[in-house]
């Protein structure tokens, strides 16, 4: 569509797992062509990962697989092939962007590393993401965003002071570095616009993971402490906590900075005699009654439904946050009058609601246009209309296995 | 006295000629999240000013703040993301100001501004007058919601993002509250998003001449960290269990042990349990071996496929019995000895890093992720982490100083007069 904002920008896509495809995502779901290059010997390594449709483990069942996806091209080329460079070259000629997450060296391996590319298109921009970077002593050693995680700090400030470091959900790395590897990327296609000179971007995980650590560093070095992990507490907060309510395991996160909060949050909840008693000294010296004060409120909150308590205390001008969980999501009024979910339909998975972007452009909007390709699903219609190759040469590619 | 045909050479300094964004100019006018776009903008070459009021922005003096040498307290996260820009002071109050901040709109590319610093009324009275100003600005904002429906008025803060974006429900031991990521990730999450949201609306407007207005989602930022699972409700209608050391991991039914007791500290591995491909049961393999070498050999160990065809079908006390044996030889060496391991054959560990160890850390040392940056005005020298993309042609701009408030008054001022006399010219 011409109203979007890489209309007519094509990408060859040999990214996997999900730091990598969540930056091409950003691309097709904003109207680039990706073609996404995997095999069966090869394949996106989260399409073996569940959850699976029907809990049945499949190639094109992956639901973990289908949301970093969406609105790509498949196709089903083994890059171990003496053949592969016949697909491959053509369809790097063809590209603005190529794209791969392997680690460092893989692709040159192949052949097809950014020296030897950049020979067949000239204007390629190339970007390169790794979880430890192409260069160090660690950079050639396998790993994902849950090794990220733990290298780069994220693991070791979450949880309880008093217990092991708790596990972030979500090999956290994999969720920063797509975000500074897409600001890269545009720079360099800003960069090309301007200049007509395409280049080459390598990032790691674990690097682009410390950037949101810059204060913590800067603290340790300037003030000589090292920040730990502390529960939900905040030093700097007249309450900052997170809330027992009514029904299975049912939470709310509050924060009340200031008296006008701290007072309005009380009223909300509608006791403030108990709270109040607990209480008599100044704010500064409420923090040595934090762990009475915060048994008072949760026996308070604990009565209320959650999403009842969360209405009234925005009312209040209070912050106040169900811990949502994923079917919560789902049905969230926000992300639905945000238009997050987008249901695409799957031949094998039926219809899913996907993941939207977290950026709304007012004149550019994003679109996902389609759901996740099966592995393969569109070799043909590629080689064929995108490539141009004629019909003995698909059929000579697929014989000699090349094609799988 | 320099005049106007000095103007684009005094431009090309100031943003080094090297850079990606050379030439493209930013207003910054921000709290804390802003300034982490404004961060990744300036890195990458573009000339990022800090629109302030005068005397500074509130944001400099947010706790935890830290003590400088020439005697000022800064907040540490603000030195931290505000290296590299230059600022000017402004009055946004007064009718002088709001006109300067005109001809500083006319002269810009993209405006990033979010939540704390201003309310929507405000923030919506000065994107209608830097966009009158000029019609092709990128103008970006970063909000907890988003903007145009009821929600974008939802008071929160970065706990409350956390749980309503699905995250903090999964962290954390059954017995207590779910707990947080002890970092302020939503408005890392939400500056970093916007910083490519805003070049992509600018790479756009280089194309069609349109400029247009971006908001950017913190809630959607943090459902984006969960990964997976929204997939798991709609596939498996299960919602997640949260896990402190111990957790189920993906949709497997059996708990699983992701954090281990070495010599020193704490490791992060899941052995067993497949998922990740071969990669994972090559590291398995590894690890089985060098348990072998040093007399460890239960026949549980080899006595299923953990990670292929038998991982959908491990049971509770499978698994517990495997991971006894695995935990008793991980305690008996140290995060060090683990990784060097590790990064020899092959296994999917990694130790579990506390600041210093991330300071510290040889591999991060080695690349060249740290830059020192010596601060003769506040008298440190601190090293920041700062090379986090090679660019081949375009690298990444060495960190500057962080401005003083209004320390590029002067020098912006005169270049907005030199680019009107220039218009003027042109007319």
């Amino acid at each position: 569509m011409s109203d979007q904002i890489f209309s007519g920008i094509k990408v060859a896509d040999f990214t996997w797992a999900a730091a990598g495809p969540i930056v091409t995502k950003q691309l097709s779901d904003n109207g680039a062509t990706v073609v996404k290059i995997e095999s069966k010997r090869h394949p996106d390594s989260v399409r073996l990962g569940g959850p699976f449709k029907d809990d049945k483990p499949g190639i094109n069942r992956s639901g973990f697989f289908a949301d970093f996806n969406s609105s790509k091209l498949g196709i089903s080329v083994d890059l171990n092939h003496p053949r592969a460079r016949e697909v491959i070259e053509p369809l790097v000629a063809w590209a603005d962007i190529v794209g791969d997450s392997f680690r460092p060296q893989v692709m040159a391996r192949w052949g097809f590393g950014y020296d030897t590319l950049r020979q067949i298109n000239p204007r390629l921009i190339m970007f390169s993401s790794s979880l430890y970077g192409a260069a160090g002593p660690w950079s050639s050693h396998p790993g994902f965003g849950a090794q990220g995680q733990a290298i780069a700090g994220f693991h070791g400030m979450t949880g309880w002071p008093d217990r092991p470091p708790a596990v972030p959900k979500g090999a956290y790395t994999d969720s920063v570095s797509p975000r500074f590897a897409a600001a890269a990327l545009m720079a360099a296609l800003i960069y090309r616009e301007r200049t007509g000179q395409g280049q080459y971007i390598e990032l790691s995980q674990t690097d682009t993971g410390v950037m949101f650590l810059t204060p913590e560093l800067l603290g340790l070095q300037l003030a000589g402490q090292e920040a730990e992990r502390k529960g939900n507490a905040d030093p700097y907060a007249l309450l900052h906590a997170v809330f027992p309510c009514r029904g299975e395991d049912r939470w709310i996160a509050i924060e009340a900075w200031n008296d006008q909060q701290w007072n309005a949050c009380l009223d909300v909840l509608g006791s403030r005699g108990e709270i109040e008693g607990l209480l008599l000294a100044p704010p500064d010296v409420r923090a040595s009654d934090r762990e009475a004060v915060e048994t008072a409120i949760g026996r308070l909150t604990s009565a209320w439904d959650p999403f009842e308590l969360m209405t009234a205390l925005r009312r209040a001008s209070v912050p106040a946050g169900v811990a949502l969980r994923g079917s919560d999501l789902l049905a969230d009024e926000t992300l639905r009058q945000r238009g997050h979910f987008w249901p695409l339909e799957h031949p094998e998975m039926g219809t899913l609601d996907y993941n939207g972007s977290a950026y709304r452009f007012e004149r550019t909007p994003s679109r996902l246009t389609k759901a996740a390709p099966c592995l393969g699903e569109d070799t043909d219609m590629v080689l064929r209309d995108i490539l141009s190759f004629d019909e003995d040469k698909l059929a000579e590619l697929k014989e000699c296995g090349v094609l799988q | 006295m320099t005049g106007p045909a000095e103007a684009q050479h005094v431009s090309e300094e100031q943003n080094g000629t090297g850079q990606a964004l050379a030439g493209l100019r930013v207003l910054e006018l921000s709290h804390a999240a802003a300034a982490v776009t404004g961060r990744i903008l300036a890195d990458l070459g573009a000339d990022v000013i800090k629109v302030e009021p005068p005397g500074g922005e509130p944001g400099r003096f947010v706790e935890p703040t830290v003590p400088l040498l020439n005697g000022e307290r800064l907040s540490q996260f603000w030195l931290g993301f505000n290296i590299s820009k230059r600022s000017i002071c402004v009055d946004l109050e007064s009718a002088a100001g709001l006109r300067e901040f005109e001809a500083l709109a006319r002269s810009a590319d993209i405006v990033i501004t979010d939540f704390q610093r201003f309310d929507l009324a405000q923030t919506d009275s000065l994107a209608a007058r830097a966009r009158a100003a000029n019609p092709a600005l990128v103008w970006t904002e970063i909000w907890p919601f988003g903007r145009g429906q009821p929600f974008e008025s939802h008071p929160a803060g970065e706990l409350v993002l956390q749980a309503l974006g699905g995250h903090l429900c999964l962290n954390g031991d059954l017995d207590r509250p779910p707990v947080r990521i002890g970092l302020p990730v939503g408005i890392l999450h939400g500056g970093a998003e916007a910083s490519s949201a805003a070049l992509m609306a600018y790479y756009h407007r280089l194309k069609t001449q349109v400029g247009q207005r971006v908001d950017v989602s913190i809630q959607e930022c943090v459902t984006w960290t969960l990964l997976n699972s929204t997939m798991i409700w709609q596939l498996l209608q299960i919602d997640e269990e949260r896990g402190g050391a111990v957790r189920k991991e993906r949709a497997n039914k059996f708990y699983t042990r992701l954090v281990w007791p070495c010599a020193d500290g704490f490791i992060t591995i899941a052995p067993v349990g497949g998922g990740f491909g071969v990669v994972r049961e090559r590291s398995y393999a590894a690890l089985v071996a060098w348990m072998a070498e040093e007399g460890i050999t239960d026949e549980l160990l080899t006595s299923r496929d953990w990670n292929g065809k038998d991982a959908f079908r491990i049971s509770q006390d499978d698994y517990d019995r495997v991971a006894e044996i695995i935990g008793d030889f991980i305690k008996t060496k140290t995060k060090a000895e683990l990784m060097d391991r590790a990064v020899k054959d092959q296994i999917l560990l990694a130790p579990i890093s506390g600041i210093r160890d991330v300071l510290e850390n040889p591999h991060l040392r080695d690349r060249g992720l740290y830059r020192e940056l010596r601060d003769d005005v506040r008298d440190v020298k601190i090293e920041y982490p700062a090379l986090w993309a090679n660019l081949s042609e375009t690298p990444l701009h060495p960190p500057r100083p962080a401005p003083r408030a209004g320390e590029h008054d002067a020098a912006i001022r005169q270049e907005l007069k030199w680019q009107s006399q220039l218009q003027q010219e042109a007319v």
